[in-house]
């Protein structure tokens, strides 16, 4: 029983040319992850000169592209190590926590830690996007914000109330809590900011980073968005499926899931009064929901004893795990963990979406974990749970590179703040979520009811025209009206005939009511007496 | 001289008024021809004072001054006088018809004449149409037209009966009559007194040659098809003056990038390029260059090159053989070379004259038989002409002749000044309108003529000549045929080109023997020469037995293609086979995917997981609880459950009729429930909406249970939620709302119809139609919902008024199909997502030039054509091209040429 950092480079011995092929492969496939989709096909342009523009711009895309992949070597230096097996037999999720502690790193050795906090429990926890901070939540009203890093609690306060959620805002600054009737903004030091009363009794609260919008579900099942640079409150509809606890939002394109009890799973924007999408995922009531990084998965846990995982772009579930599950989390790395009273799972992607039992772990007999939550940019799970906190070490959950640009673990406080600003810059409008955001800045289709264009107008006339000319059939008559100018003057009027209703049409997009002519004409007759005034001329103006 | 061109301006305008051409080549021709005749020009000059007037000269030139004093003299004079008066309302006349006629050319060609045109002497230039005319009136007349008939003679250098058949007798006539009467005097009177005197016999031959040719004037074309090819030729002037810049507009405008810089040429760069431009000029630097190439010094050194190429080790016979090799080369090189020479340059001068004669005829024979020739004869013609027209290289315009010119005509001698004088008239030639083509043959004959005095022994001359001719070139030909087999003519691109020209020149050769038999056969039948030489050109003709090459391949070639392609078929068939084989097994393993799947969601595949998840005992609670109840009794209690659950339901009363009472009626286990996913994506949309209905009566229909499995107890555990019918119900919910069901036609009495037509045949035809429509078209939208193949899912088809701003509502505007925009955009620019290396070019601005520069005009140089200009590109204003630079346009002719020097610019491409 081993374990051994994972490397994908190739163990045996090839020559020097395999060798060189392998990495201008690799170089290749990182490279066409940087082209964004397929290289687009020109042949069918007609115009040549935008087809040269074009051409010579899909030749500066594949050299960015290959740039990007050349760069990502020194940026991305390393790989997440994962649990591997040495022998087939072997199985990884026999490997306990207390035989990887040993092998690994001092540092790493003091991630891994317990807290106990038996009075005020049990606890929900959540990170900041960097991976530095972490909020502890104690039911009981106990707040708690830990720095990770140094293992260093920054403010440790009670609020003598329920609390129901914790989730950090924008950076470490600001968080904000789901107290019993009011969700309240915290600072950094404790200090109470704001009570936001327009979301009475808050049950869960989501965060979207690049939206500003602080998101959160209450007991009148309702879904409440608001925005926290301008304090607006964005959008609050009702779901109409009772209240829930079970939030999760997509990263990719910040939509908003919703789990219910009907078995549903809803997803939401702050743009439309219903759900987007509603699918059946369980039998039974839903308990959680984690959404994988990419925006694709979506797992959910159910009371009918499955754990599924979805994937949106066909609507299937492509795995379903038996067992029950009170929480769910994606690690960035797509590791997924759940959580069940006292026993942890931890699931992973063998390739193909074939997911597999990667890691287990169980806590003292009688806790009951509330919260799973990944440690971004570090193989750290934390668990909330009824006795407190503790954290363990699960290999190759973290995404092993940061890019400080996106989150810095060690930003100092002039890097916060201009990051702070820059976002704000960038912050993006609600409407912007959507289900597939590339289409922002895409050409949209056109909707039925939207008037035509005179030019359209003209163009399926001259169609119809066509159409007419081609099919118009004149019967033989007798008696001289067979003669060849009037079976034309026939045909005329056939073809008149399919273009009124289109001249009808332009003749409306043209006209507007004739109004104005009339009221200048009443009021020159105003001074003439009222018999008199149907005589009154317009005067030349 | 000088006088000469102020005459021939005149004319020249005359001419282009009159429509009469071919004065001035005689005119020019005179003084040389006739040069004791000095004395009378003056007198001439002196009459000529109103405008040069065509019949009077001649006349006065043929002799007539001694006529003066008669009748006609005064006649004359008083017809000079007239005609002045008359030149001017003629011209404007001739000339205002020429406008007229631009209008009717059909009608009233340049040549006819105006019906109430009356003249003596003007339309004497028109020829036949006049002394036909003439014919029947005064004497007058008639000599008016023999005169003419004499002058247009003399012009022309053709004898007058191709002028007039009928005149040509009489002529004749008055030809043997010349002596007595004086007025008429002809070529030969003229010639008589010249008789004994050097040069007589061939002015002779000359004249009688030309007494026999026939002539007949081609009609000039018509204005319109004159203007049509100085059009083309004046275009394919300018087209070639506009499009030289099309290649440098093309190549700037395709670029993506200009960059515009400032030339900063700091001189040369290395020591060699400066060592390069040395030249000794002090004494010392001129003793050590003298050192330096002194000629031991050199060899010297070059010895001591040897000794180090030695040094170098290549093997001797490496060396050897390598200069065998190459002599080999060079040898075949030069035989070859020796051979094309020989056949393209046959230079026998008979050989040419014979052909060029030949040609000629042919020519002309065609020109007289078909006028389609002719008209291409004449369009060449004027097109010569416009071109010469429009370049006037011959008019002096040539550095000699201007240096000529500037130094004074009469300080130069004989030959240039017949140089100059020549290459005018070949400029008055080309550039005069088209009427003879014999005018150039006259010249050539005389040349022609000028070399053999003798006329007698002319043919035997001629046929020797041409024997010897023919021999030569088959001879040529039999050797020609030798291709060689090995060496640098071995390789095929040599062998090829080398057959090419092989076979230009042997065709060549060719059609020279055939002229020459042909002109020996020609010859043979006027004299009477042995038949030996016959025999020879028989033989000759015999040993030149024509050798193929080249196609002979070509079959073999086609038959591989063949081959090729019966292969590439068999290939295809054979990959389809393989295709139809790959097809197959690709439906089962789906059917084992599905199978998988099924087995996933029921639970009951997953034993060894289970038998994990048992060891790990998390999930135990609701086990245990599954296992407390028992499975029979617990299927029953849900059964019951179930049933009693939905009962309460369908008393409730969901307004939704039939399907949902129908629905309520049933239990529903998985695999039925599958059957309905079927149902629901095979069948119609309208049996889509109501499949829900159907399939479960088709469910009530099966009686009998087996004992279910542990998934599906749990599956019971939660029926009573029903969690799915809900999710159906919801469905089809928002399907109503988003697509509503047409309302059902129903009958407002009275309205429509007759009120007892009505009762009786229910509802109308159209109401009926429309519904049905209506059905259809909801059955459509529904077919096309992108949630219509799944029915565990809804996807919400309101369309989001405010997301809309953030997209296109058209194609913005370079692009015409929706895909390429969004292929372009789909790749970010910013610096967030892009390397910085590699983000200045993804958005480089399209013009690049740094403040204050000032972008000068557009630059002509050459382009490459076949060159890609996807590439930034630098322009560098002001740059001197360098010393390589230099070289590189010696290279290339045609960019030295066309750069001028004052705009020399370099580009780099980068």
């Amino acid at each position: 029983m081993g374990e051994k950092e994972e490397s994908n480079e190739p163990q045996s011995l090839n020559p020097a040319s395999n060798q060189e092929e392998g990495i201008l492969d690799k170089l290749e496939k990182k490279a066409k992850k940087y082209l964004r989709g397929n290289k687009t096909n020109l042949k069918n342009l007609r115009d040549k000169k935008l087809k040269g523009q074009l051409e010579v711009r899909e030749k500066i895309y594949g050299n960015t592209a290959k740039v990007a992949a050349r760069a990502e070597e020194w940026l991305k230096p390393s790989e997440e190590g994962l649990l591997e097996p040495e022998n087939p037999l072997e199985r990884t999720y026999r490997i306990q926590q207390s035989s990887i502690l040993p092998e690994v790193d001092v540092l790493s050795v003091s991630k891994a830690f317990d807290m106990k906090l038996p009075d005020l429990g049990p606890y929900t926890i959540r990170y900041l996007s960097n991976g530095r901070y972490m909020l502890l939540g104690g039911q009981k009203g106990h707040l708690a914000m830990i720095d990770v890093l140094k293992m260093d609690c920054i403010k440790e306060f009670q609020v003598k109330e329920r609390v129901r959620d914790v989730v950090f805002l924008q950076n470490d600054q600001l968080f904000a809590v789901a107290q019993k009737k009011f969700t309240y903004v915290y600072n950094r030091h404790g200090t109470e900011i704001h009570c936001l009363k327009d979301n009475q009794h808050p049950l869960k609260l989501e965060y979207l980073e690049k939206h500003f919008l602080l998101v959160g579900t209450n007991n009148f099942s309702q879904l409440h968005y608001q925005d926290i640079s301008t304090g607006q409150v964005v959008a609050n509809y009702r779901t109409g499926l009772g209240p829930t606890s079970v939030m999760s939002s997509n990263p990719y394109n910040s939509i908003i899931s919703l789990g219910h009890s009907g078995g549903k799973l809803t997803m939401w924007k702050p743009t439309s009064g219903k759900p987007l999408i509603t699918m059946l995922c369980h039998h039974g009531p839903i308990t959680a929901v984690a959404y994988h990084p990419s925006g694709n998965l979506v797992a959910t846990a159910g009371m009918d004893k499955k754990v599924k995982i979805w994937d949106l772009r066909k609507f299937e579930s492509i795995h379903s795990i038996p067992g029950h599950a009170q929480t769910l989390d994606f690690s960035q790395k797509g590791l997924l963990a759940l959580a069940n009273g006292s026993r942890i799972q931890v699931w992973r992607d063998k390739g193909d979406q074939d997911f597999g039992l990667y890691m287990t772990h169980s806590i003292p007999k009688g806790y009951q974990v509330g919260t799973v939550k990944f440690r971004p940019y570090e193989d750290v799970l934390g668990l909330g749970h009824s006795m407190g906190f503790s954290s363990i070490l699960i290999p190759g959950s973290g995404e092993p590179n940061f890019d400080s640009w996106v989150a810095n673990p060690y930003e100092t406080s002039k890097q916060r703040s201009k990051k702070e600003v820059r976002a704000l810059l960038d912050k993006l409008p609600p409407e912007s979520i959507m289900l597939d955001p590339g289409s922002i800045g895409m050409v949209r289709e056109r909707q039925r009811k939207e008037k035509l264009t005179k030019r359209e107008i003209e163009q399926q006339m001259v169609e119809a025209v066509v159409e007419v000319k081609s099919n118009v059939e004149i019967k033989n008559k007798t008696k001289g009206r067979n003669k060849p100018s009037k079976r034309a003057k026939r045909k005329q009027e056939e073809v008149f005939n399919a273009k009124k209703p289109f001249l009808e049409k332009q003749r409306e997009t043209k006209e507007g009511p004739p109004q104005k002519k009339r009221r200048v004409l009443l009021e020159v007759a105003e001074d003439l007496p009222k018999s008199l005034q149907r005589f009154a001329k317009k005067k030349p103006m | 001289m000088a006088d000469s061109t102020e005459k021939n301006r005149k004319k020249q305008k005359r001419t282009k008024a009159k429509a009469v051409e071919s004065t001035f080549l005689s005119k020019t021709r005179k003084p040389e021809k006739k040069g004791k005749r000095k004395g009378r020009d003056n007198d001439q000059r002196k009459r000529r004072g109103g405008g040069p007037r065509l019949p009077n000269v001649l006349r006065q030139e043929l002799g007539l001054d001694a006529k003066r004093n008669s009748s006609s003299d005064s006649d004359s004079e008083g017809g000079e006088d007239v005609r002045d008066f008359y030149e001017l309302d003629e011209e404007v006349a001739q000339e205002e018809s020429g406008k007229n006629r631009r209008f009717d050319e059909v009608e009233n060609y340049q040549y006819e004449l105006p019906d109430d045109f009356e003249d003596e002497e003007v339309p004497s230039d028109e020829g036949e149409d006049d002394s036909d005319k003439s014919e029947g009136e005064d004497q007058r007349d008639k000599e008016d037209g023999e005169r003419h008939l004499r002058m247009l003679q003399d012009i022309t250098g053709i004898p007058k009966e191709a002028f007039d058949g009928e005149k040509k007798k009489r002529e004749e006539v008055l030809l043997s009559q010349a002596d007595v009467r004086s007025e008429i005097v002809t070529i030969h009177d003229l010639l008589a007194p010249l008789q004994g005197m050097p040069g007589y016999s061939s002015l002779r031959k000359r004249v009688l040659q030309q007494e026999k040719q026939p002539m007949t004037l081609q009609a000039p074309l018509p204005k319109s098809e004159r203007d049509k090819v100085q059009r083309k030729v004046s275009d394919k002037f300018a087209r070639k003056e506009i499009t030289k810049w099309e290649g440098v507009v093309k190549r700037n405008r395709e670029a993506p990038t200009l960059f515009f810089e400032q030339d900063q040429n700091l001189g040369y760069s290395t020591v060699g390029a400066i060592a390069s431009g040395f030249e000794p000029r002090t004494e010392f630097e001129k003793q050590m260059a003298q050192l330096r190439q002194d000629p031991e010094l050199v060899e010297a050194y070059k010895n001591d090159g040897a000794k180090m190429l030695e040094l170098n080790k290549v093997s001797v016979k490496d060396v050897i053989d390598r200069q065998n090799r190459l002599a080999k080369m060079r040898s075949l090189l030069f035989r070859h070379e020796m051979k094309a020479k020989r056949i393209k340059k046959i230079k026998s001068k008979t050989y040419h004259k014979i052909k060029k004669k030949e040609r000629q005829k042919a020519a002309s024979a065609e020109l007289e038989m078909n006028p389609e020739a002719a008209k291409q004869q004449a369009i060449k013609q004027e097109q010569k002409r416009a071109e010469e027209r429009l370049t006037l290289k011959h008019k002096n315009s040539s550095k000699w002749a201007k240096r000529i010119l500037k130094r004074g005509l009469d300080v130069q001698d004989d030959a240039t000044r017949a140089a100059i004088a020549e290459q005018l008239q070949k400029h008055e030639e080309l550039k005069r309108k088209m009427n003879s083509m014999n005018n150039n043959e006259s010249s050539t004959d005389e040349e022609s003529s000028d070399d053999d005095d003798e006329e007698e022994d002319e043919s035997k001359r001629a046929l020797k000549a041409l024997n010897k001719a023919k021999e030569k070139t088959a001879k040529v030909l039999e050797e020609g045929d030798e291709a060689p087999k090995k060496g640098l003519f071995a390789l095929p691109f040599m062998e090829r080109g080398l057959k090419k020209r092989q076979e230009e020149a042997y065709e060549e050769a060719r059609q020279a023997l055939e002229d020459y038999d042909a002109t020996l056969n020609q010859l043979q039948d006027e004299g009477e020469e042995g038949e030996e030489e016959t025999q020879q050109n028989s033989s000759a003709v015999k040993m030149t037995g024509k050798r193929t090459f080249g196609p002979a391949k070509k079959p073999v070639a086609q038959e591989y293609n063949k081959r090729k392609r019966l292969d590439d078929f068999g290939k295809d068939s054979d990959s389809e086979e393989e295709d139809g084989e790959f097809d197959e097994p690709v439906p089962q393993i789906i059917e084992d995917k599905n199978d998988k799947t099924e087995g996933v969601q029921l639970g009951t595949a997953l034993l060894d997981e289970e038998q994990v998840m048992a060891q790990h005992a998390i999930f135990r609670n609701l086990d245990d609880m599954e296992k407390a109840v028992g499975p029979k009794t617990s299927y029953e209690v849900a059964i019951f459950a179930g049933d009693s659950f939905r009962k309460v339901r369908s008393d409730s009363g969901h307004s939704n009729k039939a399907t949902t009472s129908s629905v309520i009626h049933t239990s529903k286990p998985s695999h039925e429930t599958k059957e309905t996913d079927q149902s629901y994506e095979t069948d119609s949309d309208t049996e889509m909406v109501e499949g829900f209905l159907t399939t479960n009566l088709i469910t009530d229909q099966k009686p009998d249970y087996e004992l279910p499995s542990q998934a599906e107890l749990v599956r019971r555990v939660f029926a009573g939620d029903d969690v799915a019918a809900e999710f159906e119900r919801d469905k089809l919910e928002t399907l109503n709302e988003e697509n509503p069901e047409p309302e059902k036609p129903a009958l407002v009495p009275g309205w429509g119809q007759w009120t007892h037509v009505q009762k009786k045949k229910g509802l109308p035809d159209w109401m009926v139609r429309e519904h049905e429509e209506k059905k259809r078209k909801r059955g459509e939208a529904l077919k096309k919902r992108k949630d219509a193949k799944f029915d565990h899912v809804i996807i919400s088809e309101t369309i989001n008024r405010k997301a809309e701003k953030l997209m296109a509502t058209s194609l913005p505007f370079p692009f015409t199909s929706k895909e390429a925009y969004e292929g372009n955009m789909r790749m970010p620019i910013g610096p967030d997502f892009n390397p910085a290396s590699a983000l200045s070019a993804l958005n480089r601005p399209e013009i690049i030039k740094k403040p204050g520069l000032i972008i000068q005009p557009i630059e002509y140089e050459e382009v490459d054509p076949d060159e890609t200009h996807d590439q930034p590109k630098r322009i560098i204003q002001g740059a001197k091209p360098k010393q390589s630079s230099k070289e590189k346009s010696k290279k290339g002719k045609l960019s030295n040429k066309l750069v001028p020097k004052t705009l020399g610019k370099k580009v780099k491409s980068t």
